[in-house]
């Protein structure tokens, strides 16, 4: 090997282990702030959240508790049932002491294995029963509603469906996306099983096996609207939002119907947060789980960026939202949602 | 001549090396984790379940599309790659130099970017067409960059003796030069044959279903272990087909050296009239596989509200992508090492079973592989879970064949008679390894460290579950910017993950050249 | 002193039997070489000799030190000999210096004198210390691997047909500086080659191998003029068959005798032992091959000086000198 070559190798080896060193002290740098004062009990305990959510919703609840009370949170990032598989796959040795999701069903599965510590009943009192596990073991920290996306030039308002029932019709076929995959749609699902029986259901599904244009997550559906690449579709109302905020460039050229009356489409799915049996840190992360659903928690959220609807402590979602009140949301059990077997049923049509 | 004539009578019987042998068969163990995780999926589930789960329309859905866009992508890249190689090697092409660079670059473009991009621009564009096309774009410097080292070193007398036993010049393209070519390009399609198989991010924004984007659909749904690896499990046996049908193709042509010291390089073919329709085509393919993204990422962050360039966060995470995707080669190439060292100098029915265990990390999705390291790592080494120690396995079980086909090659090309030479005079095997046979696969080691490299850089799914708590990468950062529509926020990561990239495929290119 | 000494080597490769319980001992400080043809075992030989290989049976002292045999087997890094192959196998990242003083310890390696020292023994100017071997002929390859083979002062240096990728030229002028080298070093060597001239004028000591044995050892000159058989004869030069009557009291059969093309002297008369007619003549220059058929019909070739060729169509005579083989 000539020398310089061989210095070359040993730069690159140094880059790489003083980068990684970097990466690791400076894992949380914003969790960490300098000026928190050191020494005191709480900032020697460090949570382990295991965010589903929105990125920079789960680290605006980590940031603002940490600087309320010195406990630092270590954060990690994923979807679902990324990080639902993976606590399952850890058991009982999981790092992980606080979870929270985008839907329910993820909650539920881990709830299934027994893996959640029951959540402190003020915790509990915080969020409206029909927002949390009846098990107890997990509450709901945000919701979100499920709307038809639309492009206006293609569809009046007089053609849009009445129901998410009508979309199994043959008129609809190729007309409007989905998005199969993830908890979103699963959970919409077990929503229309819950309402219409069972049997109704499963012709329903099979209607939309037949009709509907499979899309992978809910903003290429957004975008194929926008487009005209397909004239609707089923999402949840916070990517419109969302996207309108930044803009508008997905989204100019649609518009969102909200199936209200009491429709399935009309179901309002809600993110969960719970504490993990396994955790080292069960105190700090039942205070965790409280602050997140508790007025400030929900605060951050109506104000922030996310759009999704708050639902703890009495605060108002964010004004540029349509109020929770007009949504007429169908009154569904969540814990009632059943994941294996909705999952059997989509297996069975074809559309996982 | 007398050389082979001698070589012809001296068999090689494997010397016994205990510790590669070890070594070897540890790297295999290690790579055959995810495998086993999906067997004992598919045992759990008993027979009646595995029927159940595989013998329904949505799998042969899935096995058509996927097997179509294996078998057209892989085609189309041998035919592009080659294609290209040939006009850039071997004929009066102006810009070489250039389109060597070009062609390798797509590489520095990580798939899904790419994907993405056409996306972007051209919204209808979905379905097999475009999977076949974004994949090919992204993929044929796999094949490219083999081939056009290989074009380069062919000594011309072979095709000068073709055509003066009466072949014309096809044929002698057909009995002499493909012959010669034929480890390369079977190499390469091997490469982008497996990548297909377990491709998931360009897939995804183009609407097309493979029993990846499947597995990773039912992991989004539930805890489906049982669904998820059934699928898996078809994939493994698309997998070992496609290893064992390469192995038949193959056949005895890899024990060939290749073009070791021509002192002669091939007078390039004219192409006269034909030079403009070529430049015009190389060009559309550079601008397919590089100006549309980059195009795309420009109109992201000019349009885009939440364009922003933190730049300290920026640095940071290019920082650990960056010795991420160091370490990561690093690690892949020294468990290659023993592996590929047994494949070349021991070829015996359990070195071609060790070598071609390592290649099944590669065609499984990430999550599998991932998922089978946490059931395995928090329970044997709980220590290191979620450490970058683990992170860098998860990445050679899920790269090594990228190194694998370098060094193997490269092992190839040394006389073993150095290894006797080096012991005869009182070094032994440890030091022979490393003061003979390392230095003269160096370049090897770097193409393989490159190619394994540019995987690291784009991977998100190990990366997500793996990677020490608060890790964040260039493609974690892309990935949740652009799932929640910030493109102008993501298209920063995805610039610098190109910008991170070049290097690397500058690196291949200077291979190819030699 | 015994220098190597192999005793029932055997190995076979499959059902492929190709040492076949080999004998042979090498006296120390001289070079012998072991001559054969193409496939009768001679690389194999050196090959377990080196310790690249394990045999079935057998056993291998170097300098009295038992390397090979029942429970032992040296790593060939511990055996202390040299090896030299066909094409020099110098390392191709190396210059000529760190190729020679790749086996020695690591604080002799930056001694430049001992490279010196080295390329002039092997009759090369150390002014090639600093090139790459694809800058070297091939001769020069081949002495600096000899060079390589030395700087560790090995007991025992192996030589596997290092000159037989050479060009005539280059062959000569080769083999001369590498047989100095060896004489002047004083190492044991085994040269193992398919060249029975090359055989015969380099070493000390030849041994003939075929099918997996040794079938005769022994001084060159003595090997030749008395083969031990016809196939050993015909194998380390020309013979001529003669047919013959023993003279011995009480016998009156017929036999047949061999002898060297160069033991029959031409005569341009007819009074010699034998009468034959010239059929062709091969012209070399200093000599000729003449073929001629004899009165009694048996073809037989001879050599004559290049001065004295007689034209084919000639009758000349044909005389035995020297001792039958």
């Amino acid at each position: 090997m000539r020398p310089a070559r061989r210095h070359l190798l040993t730069a690159a080896v140094a880059a790489a282990v003083l980068s990684l060193a970097a990466c690791g002290s400076g894992a949380t740098p914003a969790a960490a702030p300098s000026s928190t004062p050191a020494g005191t009990r709480a900032a020697d305990t460090t949570l382990v959240l295991y965010n589903a959510q929105h990125e920079e919703v789960g680290k605006a609840w980590a940031d603002a508790f940490t600087a309320k009370t010195g406990v630092k949170v270590d954060i990690r990032k994923g979807s679902d049932f990324d990080l639902a598989n993976q606590i399952i796959a850890e058991g009982a040795a999981s790092p992980a002491d606080v979870f929270i999701t985008e839907n329910s069903p993820a909650m539920s599965l881990v709830s299934s294995r027994g893996l959640f510590a029951p959540v402190d009943a003020a915790t509990k009192a915080q969020v409206p029963a029909q927002y949390s596990s009846s098990k107890g073991d997990w509450v709901g920290v945000a919701a979100r509603s499920t709307v038809f996306v639309y492009n206006s030039a293609t569809l009046t308002e007089a053609q849009l469906p009445k129901s998410i029932m009508d979309l199994a019709k043959p008129e609809w076929k190729d007309r409007f996306g989905i998005s199969p995959s993830g908890a979103d749609f699963q959970a919409i699902v077990s929503a229309v099983y819950l309402t219409q029986g069972d049997a109704a259901g499963a012709a329903w599904l099979q209607g939309i096996k037949a009709n509907a244009k499979i899309y992978r997550g809910n903003s290429t559906i957004m975008k194929a609207a926008n487009a005209g690449e397909v004239p609707g579709g089923v999402i949840y109302h916070y990517y419109w939002y969302g996207d309108q905020a930044d803009g508008g460039a997905n989204s100019k050229a649609t518009k969102l119907e909200f199936f209200g009356n009491q429709d399935p489409g009309a179901f309002l799915s809600v993110s969960g947060g719970g504490v993990l049996a396994s955790s080292k840190h069960g105190a700090q992360a039942q205070q965790f789980l409280a602050f997140m659903t508790g007025a400030e928690g929900q605060k951050i959220l109506s104000d922030g960026k996310a759009l999704e609807y708050s639902v703890g402590a009495g605060v108002a979602p964010n004004k540029a939202l349509k109020p929770l009140a007009e949504l007429q949301a169908p009154t569904v059990d969540i814990n009632a949602l059943n994941g294996p077997k909705i999952v059997a049923e989509m297996q069975r049509v074809g559309l996982l | 001549m007398t050389r082979a004539v001698a070589g012809a009578g001296i068999r090689r019987p494997p010397l016994r090396h205990p510790l590669r042998l070890a070594a070897a068969l540890a790297v295999a163990a290690l790579t055959l984790l995810p495998l086993g995780y999906v067997v004992a999926g598919v045992v759990a589930a008993g027979p009646e379940g595995v029927v159940a789960l595989v013998w329904r329309p949505r799998v042969g859905e899935l096995l058509r599309n996927t097997v179509t866009l294996v078998l057209l992508g892989t085609t189309a890249c041998v035919v592009l790659g080659t294609g290209a190689a040939w006009l850039v090697e071997r004929t009066s092409l102006p810009g070489r130099a250039l389109w060597t660079g070009l062609m390798a670059a797509p590489l520095a473009v990580p798939a899904f970017v790419n994907s993405v991009g056409w996306y972007a621009l051209f919204p209808g564009f979905d379905g097999l067409d475009a999977a076949v096309a974004v994949t090919t774009l992204s993929y044929f410097p796999l094949v490219y960059l083999p081939v056009a080292a290989v074009l380069r070193g062919i000594d011309p007398a072979f095709e000068e003796l073709g055509r003066s036993l009466g072949l014309g010049p096809w044929r002698v393209v057909a009995r002499v030069v493909l012959p010669q070519l034929r480890p390369a390009l079977l190499g390469g399609a091997l490469l982008v044959g497996l990548h297909l198989l377990a491709e998931f991010g360009a897939l995804q924004s183009l609407r097309f279903d493979t029993f990846t984007t499947a597995i990773y659909d039912q992991f989004q749904s539930t805890f489906d272990g049982a669904g998820a690896t059934m699928l898996a499990g078809v994939l493994v046996l698309l997998c070992l087909l496609l290893l064992a049908g390469e192995a038949g193709l193959a056949g005895r042509a890899r024990i060939s050296r290749v073009g070791s010291g021509v002192a002669r390089r091939a007078a390039p073919h004219r192409l006269g009239a034909a030079t403009l329709p070529a430049v015009i085509a190389l060009s559309a393919l550079a601008v397919a596989a590089l100006g549309v993204p980059l195009v795309s990422l420009a109109s992201w962050l000019v349009t885009s509200t939440s364009t922003a360039f933190p730049l300290a966060e920026l640095a940071g995470t290019a920082a650990t992508s960056l010795g991420l995707g160091a370490l990561g080669a690093l690690a892949t190439c020294l468990l290659a090492l023993p592996v590929a060292w047994l494949a070349v100098r021991c070829r015996g029915r359990l070195a071609i079973l060790v070598e071609r265990a390592t290649y099944i990390g590669n065609s499984l999705p990430g999550i599998v592989v991932a998922l089978a390291l946490i059931t395995v790592g928090i329970r044997v080494v709980p220590a290191l879970y979620q450490s970058t120690a683990m992170l860098v396995a998860a990445y050679a079980v899920l790269f090594m064949p990228r190194a694998m086909v370098s060094l193997r090659a490269a092992l190839a090309q040394i006389p073993p008679e150095l290894d006797d030479v080096g012991r005869s005079l009182g070094v032994g095997p440890a030091g022979v390894l490393a003061r003979v046979s390392v230095p003269l696969i160096a370049r090897g080691i770097g193409a393989g460290g490159a190619l394994v490299f540019l995987a690291v850089v784009t991977e998100l799914t190990s990366t997500l579950l793996l990677a020490p708590i608060g890790t964040e990468t260039l493609a974690t950062r892309f990935w949740s910017e652009s799932s929640e529509l910030h493109y102008g926020a993501a298209a920063p990561s995805a610039l610098l993950m190109i910008v991170l990239s070049a290097p690397a495929a500058w690196l291949l290119t200077r291979r190819a050249a030699r | 002193m015994t220098g190597l000494d192999v005793r029932g080597l055997r190995r076979s490769y499959g059902d492929v039997p190709v040492l076949q319980g080999l004998d042979l001992t090498v006296p120390a400080g001289a070079l012998t070489a072991v001559v054969g043809p193409s496939g009768c075992g001679k690389t194999t030989l050196l090959r377990l000799v080196a310790g690249f290989d394990r045999p079935g049976a057998g056993t291998v002292t170097i300098d009295g030190r038992a390397v090979t045999g029942p429970g032992v087997l040296v790593a060939p890094e511990r055996r202390r000999i040299g090896y030299v192959t066909q094409d020099g196998t110098l390392f191709p990242h190396l210059t000529v210096a760190r190729n020679i003083t790749f086996g020695l310890p690591r604080r002799e390696r930056r001694a430049r004198h001992r490279v010196a020292e080295l390329l002039e023994l092997v009759g090369l100017d150390p002014a090639h210390a600093d090139r790459r071997p694809d800058e070297l002929s091939g001769g020069q390859q081949q002495r600096v691997a000899l060079a390589r083979a030395l700087a560790p002062r090995p007991a025992l240096v192996l030589l596997d047909e290092p000159f037989s990728s050479l060009d005539t030229e280059l062959r000569a002028s080769t083999r001369r500086a590498v047989v100095d080298a060896l004489a002047a070093a004083g190492t044991t060597t085994v040269l193992v080659t398919h060249d029975q001239a090359e055989a015969l004028s380099l070493a000390g000591r030849v041994a003939v191998m075929r099918d997996g044995i040794v079938v005769q050892e022994g001084p060159p000159a003595e090997l030749y003029r008395r083969p031990g058989d016809r196939g050993v004869a015909a194998f380390l030069g020309e013979i001529v068959e003669l047919p013959a009557r023993l003279v011995e009291p009480g016998s009156r059969n017929g036999a047949t005798v061999l002898v060297r093309p160069e033991q029959l002297t031409l005569t341009a008369g007819g009074d010699a032992g034998m009468i034959a007619e010239v059929l062709d003549v091969a012209f070399y220059g200093p000599y000729a091959e003449v073929r001629a058929r004899t009165t009694e019909g048996t073809v037989v070739r001879a050599r004559c000086p290049g001065h004295l060729v007689p034209e084919p169509g000639a009758r000349v005579g044909i005389s035995v000198t020297g001792a039958v083989l």
